[in-house]
């Protein structure tokens, strides 16, 4: 056990755990930054049981998905091994991991800027062993993914009654105060229950399946011709990756509800920020970091940084605009009028944004990363939308701004232009 | 034994006249604790076959990366194409050669005649007529699959196939045998043997017979310097079997 705990532990935490002080090192920081500034709000218990369950919940599930973790889980399944002790192992370790290295920086945020007793510590730890737990023993059992699913529906919903009083009615003071009790209790004998199911699972229950591969026959014929679009190949990319694609559905469905939010502040003319917050669509702009043989090929075919990245760029800006139109034909039809300048604000965000990410890609992909789950959370992957969000807040205190960065944006497209032509024609030049 | 026959030396391999690609003094590294590559030179001529041969960690893959321009780290004295001063990452250099990789899963969401033209384009070709390649690789159920889909054998055909339609000058081989069933391994070794007309290959295996078949020359990689030269006449597994010993001994 100690064996099988120790070598997932080196690949998630590096050889000498060195993640491991780093991690809470910043961990600190960011309590402390957040503390000191005195940034406070009001957060109702039941809003931090769900917002920590929810997240370490979704980690431990994308942990416990990761293909990097299946080629070691593989070699690991191949010895013998004791069924309870390596699923143990196994299930802490990832929950380890999760916990520290994710769930951690959230629980400082959150104990950072909301007032709180020792006993609310404890149950926010519950919290996330409960999360971990339950993750591992619904991933084990996902071949009946709809017994998983009612069961999580079920917990959820039981944590939701609880907040609500005898009345039936939602309350100000129910939502605050809540039954928290009530609810530790409950995730404690469900994390029981977790426990329970782990102790009958094997170690080829968290085992994923083999890709589909052809094995002597093709699989999948795709006729499509023999012409080379990279379009093609981002598109194919973006409905392969689900989780992707429900990153693109869900930027779309905030892109419809958020004029809603914006209603009330129309005077403040907060427009740019809607479409700032649609550039958040950031796993669409990682495609080199997360696929390392596809950088390696793009590095050394010839020609790349012209016939790659400018139909990346523009595949970018095509996802952000679309979230833009949306936004604007929801913004149409619940608020009045669509100007010239809000068109001009959509296109230069989508635009700048999307030339942003492509170079950030091409010369700083992020690299050393244990699972994928590292890549996903990776704060170089929001270093972008955060810019657009300052450059938002900049032509929201002065309108006219947007036409000088637009301006700026031609531009700076003219020079990346100029510099890939002037490569291209000193090639031919050198082959002639 | 080796011992006895005439060897030349990579030293004076560098001074070669009529070198494709010419090398001095390379040293190569990921990290400042340890070379992978310590300053050897090296010379290929323009339409030869190539054997590189060594033990697991001798610095072969470690070499081809250098010469496909994927790893920024290393030292030369020189490097030459054809004679003048080249930089392996100028687009240049990259038209004139191609790497087929031990182990690639790049573009999986091309199908192989996808994958082919986007390469051609990348290298201002023309799609040649591939239907014999395909045919000798055994290739022609798979060439409208996903390159994710496919094995680790047939994902190594694409790649292998793009490699002798592009026809360049200088053409990377690392492990090219790896995956691949005993038809096409044969195939290949009639490639890899026939590409003279065209160009130099360059090739690493840890296949005895890859390499006495088809090269002209094979070279000897021990910890990250070229300890031997066999040339052509020379070259028997005997020798080259022996000389592996040698150095795992040492």
């Amino acid at each position: 056990m100690k064996m099988t705990g120790k070598a997932f532990a080196k690949k998630l935490f590096g050889a000498k755990y060195e993640r491991l002080p780093r991690t809470l090192f910043m961990d600190v920081i960011v309590f402390w930054g957040l503390y000191i500034a005195g940034f406070q709000v009001q957060i109702a218990s039941f809003i931090r049981v769900l917002m920590i369950s929810t997240f370490t919940a979704g980690v431990m599930w994308q942990a416990l998905s990761s293909k990097d973790n299946a080629v070691e889980l593989t070699a690991m399944l191949m010895l013998p091994y004791r069924r309870r002790e390596f699923v143990f192992s196994y299930v802490g370790v990832l929950g380890a991991y999760t916990v520290l290295t994710k769930t951690g920086l959230l629980f400082a945020v959150l104990i950072a800027v909301s007032a709180w007793k020792p006993v609310d510590l404890v149950a926010m730890l519950l919290c996330m062993i409960h999360a971990v737990l339950m993750a591992a023993a619904v991933y084990s059992v996902r071949k009946y993914w709809y017994v998983g699913g009612l069961w999580t529906a079920v917990i959820v919903s039981a944590i939701l009654c609880m907040t609500i009083p005898d009345t039936g009615v939602l309350s100000l003071d129910s939502i605050i105060f809540g039954n928290e009790i009530l609810v530790d209790l409950l995730l404690l004998v469900n994390g029981l229950f977790a426990v329970l199911i782990l102790w009958r699972a094997d170690g080829y229950d968290f085992y994923q399946k083999e890709s589909r591969k052809s094995h002597g026959k093709a699989y999948h014929v795709v006729r499509q011709g023999k012409r080379a679009t990279l379009w093609r190949y981002f598109f194919r990319y973006l409905s392969c990756h689900k989780n992707y694609l429900l990153n693109t559905a869900v930027m779309w469905c905030v892109a419809l509800v958020l004029p809603c939010f914006f209603r009330e502040m129309t005077g403040l003319s907060v427009i740019p920020v809607g479409f700032a917050i649609l550039c958040f669509n950031t796993p669409i702009c990682i495609l080199l970091s997360c696929d390392p043989d596809l950088e390696q090929a793009v590095r050394f075919l010839p020609g790349q940084k012209r016939r790659f990245c400018i139909p990346y760029c523009l595949f970018i800006f095509l996802c952000n605009i679309a979230a833009d139109v949306i936004f604007l034909c929801s913004w149409r039809i619940q608020n009045g009028s669509v100007t010239v300048q809000m068109t001009a604000g959509a296109v230069f965000f989508a635009l700048q944004s999307a030339v942003l990410s492509v170079l950030l890609e091409w010369f700083y992909p992020i690299r050393d990363w244990k699972i994928e789950s590292d890549l996903w959370h990776h704060p170089r992957k929001y270093a972008v939308p955060v810019v657009m969000l300052l450059l938002a807040g900049a032509v929201l205190a002065c309108p006219v701004l947007l036409y000088a960065l637009l301006v700026l944006l031609v531009v700076e497209i003219a020079v990346l232009l100029f510099i890939l032509n002037l490569q291209k024609r000193s090639l031919v030049l050198t082959l002639k | 034994m080796w011992h006895g026959k005439k060897k030349r030396t990579a030293r004076e391999a560098g001074k070669m006249g009529d070198a494709l690609l010419t090398i001095q003094n390379l040293s190569a590294w990921y990290n400042n604790e340890k070379r992978i590559l310590l300053d050897f030179s090296f010379a290929l001529d323009e339409h030869e076959v190539a054997g590189l041969i060594g033990l697991n960690g001798a610095g072969k893959t470690t070499f081809l990366k250098v010469l496909s321009g994927l790893l920024p780290t290393f030292r030369s004295e020189g490097i030459f194409f054809c004679g003048a001063p080249v930089d392996f990452r100028k687009q240049d250099f990259k038209r004139c050669r191609y790497t087929v990789f031990a182990e690639d899963n790049s573009f999986s969401y091309f199908t192989f005649w996808e994958y082919l033209a986007y390469v051609c384009a990348a290298y201002g070709k023309e799609v040649p007529n591939v239907s014999e390649l395909i045919q000798g690789f055994h290739f022609e159920e798979y060439t409208d699959t996903l390159l994710r889909e496919l094995s680790t054998g047939n994902r190594k055909k694409a790649f292998l196939i793009t490699a002798f339609a592009l026809k360049p000058r200088l053409l990377l081989l690392d492990e090219p045998v790896n995956g691949l069933d005993f038809q096409s391994t044969e195939y290949l070794y009639r490639q890899i043997s026939g590409y003279k007309e065209h160009g130099t290959v360059l090739f690493s295996s840890h296949i005895l017979e890859s390499i006495t078949l088809t090269s002209d020359r094979v070279f000897v990689l021990e910890n990250g310097r070229i300890r031997q030269t066999f040339e052509r006449g020379q070259i028997n597994a005997e020798d080259i079997r022996e000389a592996l010993h040698d150095e795992n001994d040492r």
